[in-house]
């Protein structure tokens, strides 16, 4: 019996992973078409491989638990969060075939670094000379940081035929939570919907700009797409290795930062706003706690820099300051200023702040990372709740409420959950500053390289590089991974792995 | 006599004007313009490096990138020395090797605190080219093997589908 259900729940898992896995690789038909528009035939070959060894990775995943078709009712929680974890691993592996084959990265390392970093929208690269990437393989980086700022299994419940038990939990195991409509494919749907509108109106601002600023225009087109799908995912890859600063353009700069600003926020708030439901950006405990940490670390970095001279006046201050506290704090990872400024120009004060806002984040259920606004809200609310209830009576009964699509009351079990995902973050974000003063960086840059991995930023202080130790980079993976999956869905993959291993030690020994 | 006093000049003119030909140009690398740049500020430096992607035209001056292998950066050039230059490094081609000398600013004032490079004086040291591409042999089978074999998996997937589905309606 027992051996029974282990099977089943290896077919239910394969079944989903190998789904997932098949609609994801079908979108390297875009990259495929790129190429081919673009005559670059090594990459086209590059993609094809890729594109096959992923359709029979994906049909064999399928077939293996072909029965799962007839029925998934079996469908339970851990299923739906071993199948996000697990799916996010094997599809790291297969799109990272067109990078490695491309050679513009030095390993398969630095390929799934590059590939983790783009699902995660984290935005830190280690791909080599990215001034002549093929635009075949520009498309696919940027597309993979499109897809991840939704969700691959958004995009895979997106083309479901028929409802399924398990979408919520695998929806769930992805880090989302958020139902827009009450059913779940739906929910998909509508915020691939809200996604597209913006990718076109995004792209069509970016596109016009980069004319105007001097780009020819089908070389403006592919940089307003690139560029449009990296800040809304909140991705901060570029096509080229200046990042924003290739453009030299205030105007391409603000219609970014509108871009990852609005990607940023939670796809539940953008429903509410189409939905007419303007007053919920006032109300929302998110974007208030957004801007409020915004406001306050856009004022102390300029405060502190201003006070070093690190800009000559008022007008250059307000532009790269502004600029990149926000990339940060959005979790996003565009730069108007080199890598090693933060270290030389932006002294440990400057430093120090990119570091708090790149832990805390965007807003939950968006394309961004962090700890997330929602957290640090609730767990604020709730610090506030406490001193509160010291404070009165104890016969008073007061019922404590916070706004987030609509007044919730704040319970001891929000709170505590919001403050374990904190912890989590903190700790992943403590051990690779532990790793990288192990290997002889200093604290700052530590501190700084790890916020952003921990945090999905993928702004840099100069550690990532492909000289960095393998530890490192490995470590760097499992930070952006657990980052993007909050935790819980990666521990239930080790935690269904180790108990499989526990069983089969356990039968082995009573043989 | 006076074949000592020409001689003496000749000495004279290669002492004083050779110098001025031989000496190499003191080139910095953009990475050390960015890790000194506290130091470089404002002062009259060159460097040399590709011309990548396209020049963007700004009226009487254009943006050009270039990279040098360390980094890039952008230069602030006139649009009609700009115009002389012919490829920009991108997948197809390897863009024209230049030198600039002119002025580095760490956080430029004209433009709103970019680390950028004003120009002054513009060479192009060497023609860039258009890349041919070289495709592997080994990729062409690789690709036509793993289709052949996903066309095949299809198919045995369509069949498996069929047969559970009759079965289903069987059932």
């Amino acid at each position: 019996m027992g051996t029974a259900k282990k099977i089943h729940n290896i077919e239910i898992i394969s079944y989903y992973t190998g789904y997932i896995i098949l609609i994801v690789a079908s979108l390297m038909i875009l990259p495929i078409l790129t190429s081919l528009i673009f005559r670059e035939w090594e990459p086209l070959l590059d993609f094809i491989i890729g594109g096959m060894i992923s359709v029979i990775t994906g049909l064999l995943l399928i077939m293996a638990g072909f029965r799962t078709k007839m029925d998934s009712s079996d469908f339970q929680w851990k299923h739906g969060f071993v199948i996000a974890a697990l799916s996010w691993i094997v599809l790291t592996f297969l799109c990272a075939i067109p990078y490695r084959l491309s050679g513009h990265t030095k390993s398969l390392l630095d390929a799934c670094f590059d590939v983790m970093s783009g699902f995660t929208t984290t935005g830190l690269a280690l791909t080599q000379d990215l001034d002549h990437l093929s635009k075949g393989l520009n498309m696919w980086r940027h597309l993979l940081t499109f897809i991840g700022g939704q969700g691959m299994i958004v995009l895979a419940l997106t083309f479901l035929t028929k409802g399924i038990g398990g979408a919520y939990k695998m929806y769930v195991g992805e880090g989302k939570d958020i139902e827009l409509v009450p059913n779940i494919k739906d929910t998909a749907r509508q915020i691939w919907k809200i996604s597209m509108v913006y990718l076109l109106v995004g792209t069509l601002a970016l596109w016009i700009t980069g004319i105007c600023i001097g780009l020819n225009p089908v070389s403006a087109f592919l940089h307003g797409l690139f560029i449009f799908e990296a800040a809304w995912s909140t991705g901060g890859f570029a096509p080229n290795s200046q990042n924003i600063m290739y453009y030299h353009s205030v105007v391409y700069e603000t219609v970014s930062m509108v871009i990852f600003i609005l990607g940023s926020f939670n796809f539940g708030l953008h429903y509410a706003i189409w939905q007419g439901k303007r007053s919920e950006i006032v109300k929302n405990i998110e974007t208030q706690s957004f801007f409020i940490t915004s406001f306050l670390a856009c004022i102390l970095a300029l405060a502190g820099l201003s006070r070093m001279k690190v800009y000559p006046d008022a007008i250059a201050g307000f532009r790269r300051i502004i600029f990149n506290v926000l990339s940060a704090h959005t979790t996003t990872g565009f730069g108007t200023i080199y890598a090693r400024q933060f270290a030389l120009d932006w002294g440990d004060f400057g430093v120090l702040i990119m570091i708090i806002v790149m832990l805390i984040g965007g807003s939950a259920c968006s394309t961004a990372g962090g700890f997330k606004g929602l957290r640090v809200g609730v767990v604020f609310k709730g610090l506030l709740m406490d001193i509160k209830k010291l404070l009165s009576s104890e016969r008073s009964m007061k019922v404590y409420k916070y706004h987030y699509m609509k007044d919730r009351v704040l319970e001891d079990g929000m709170i505590k959950s919001s403050a374990i995902i904190i912890c989590c973050y903190i700790i992943t974000f403590t051990l690779g500053t532990l790793i990288g003063t192990f290997y002889g960086y200093s604290l700052t840059d530590s501190a700084f390289e790890a916020a952003s991995v921990s945090g999905n930023v993928g702004l840099s202080i100069g550690v990532t590089t492909t000289s960095m130790p393998s530890v490192m980079k490995i470590y760097y993976i499992i930070a952006m991974y657990l980052g993007r999956l909050e935790f819980l869905s990666v521990f239930a993959l080790f935690g269904y792995l180790f108990g499989g291993v526990k069983k089969t030690c356990v039968k082995l020994f009573r043989h | 006599m006076r074949k000592i006093i020409q001689a003496l000049i000749g000495l004279i003119l290669i002492t004083v004007i050779s110098p001025i030909h031989v000496k190499a140009v003191d080139v910095v690398s953009i990475n050390d313009l960015i890790e000194n740049s506290k130091e470089l500020d404002g002062q009259v430096i060159t460097i040399q490096g590709e011309a990548i992607g396209e020049s963007m035209n700004r009226g009487e001056y254009s943006w050009i990138n270039i990279n040098d292998g360390t980094n890039a950066i952008g230069v602030w050039v006139k649009s009609d020395t700009a115009d002389q230059i012919q490829y920009y490094g991108n997948y197809h081609e390897v863009g024209d090797t230049i030198e600039v000398t002119g002025t580095f600013y760490r956080a430029c004032a004209a433009h709103g605190g970019e680390a950028d490079f004003h120009a002054d004086t513009f060479n192009i040291i060497k023609n860039g080219h258009l890349v041919s591409e070289h495709i592997d042999r080994h990729k062409i089978v690789l690709a036509i093997i793993s289709s052949v074999f996903a066309f095949l998996l299809i198919l045995v997937y369509q069949r498996q589908r069929k047969l559970s589905e009759i079965s289903q309606e069987n059932f």
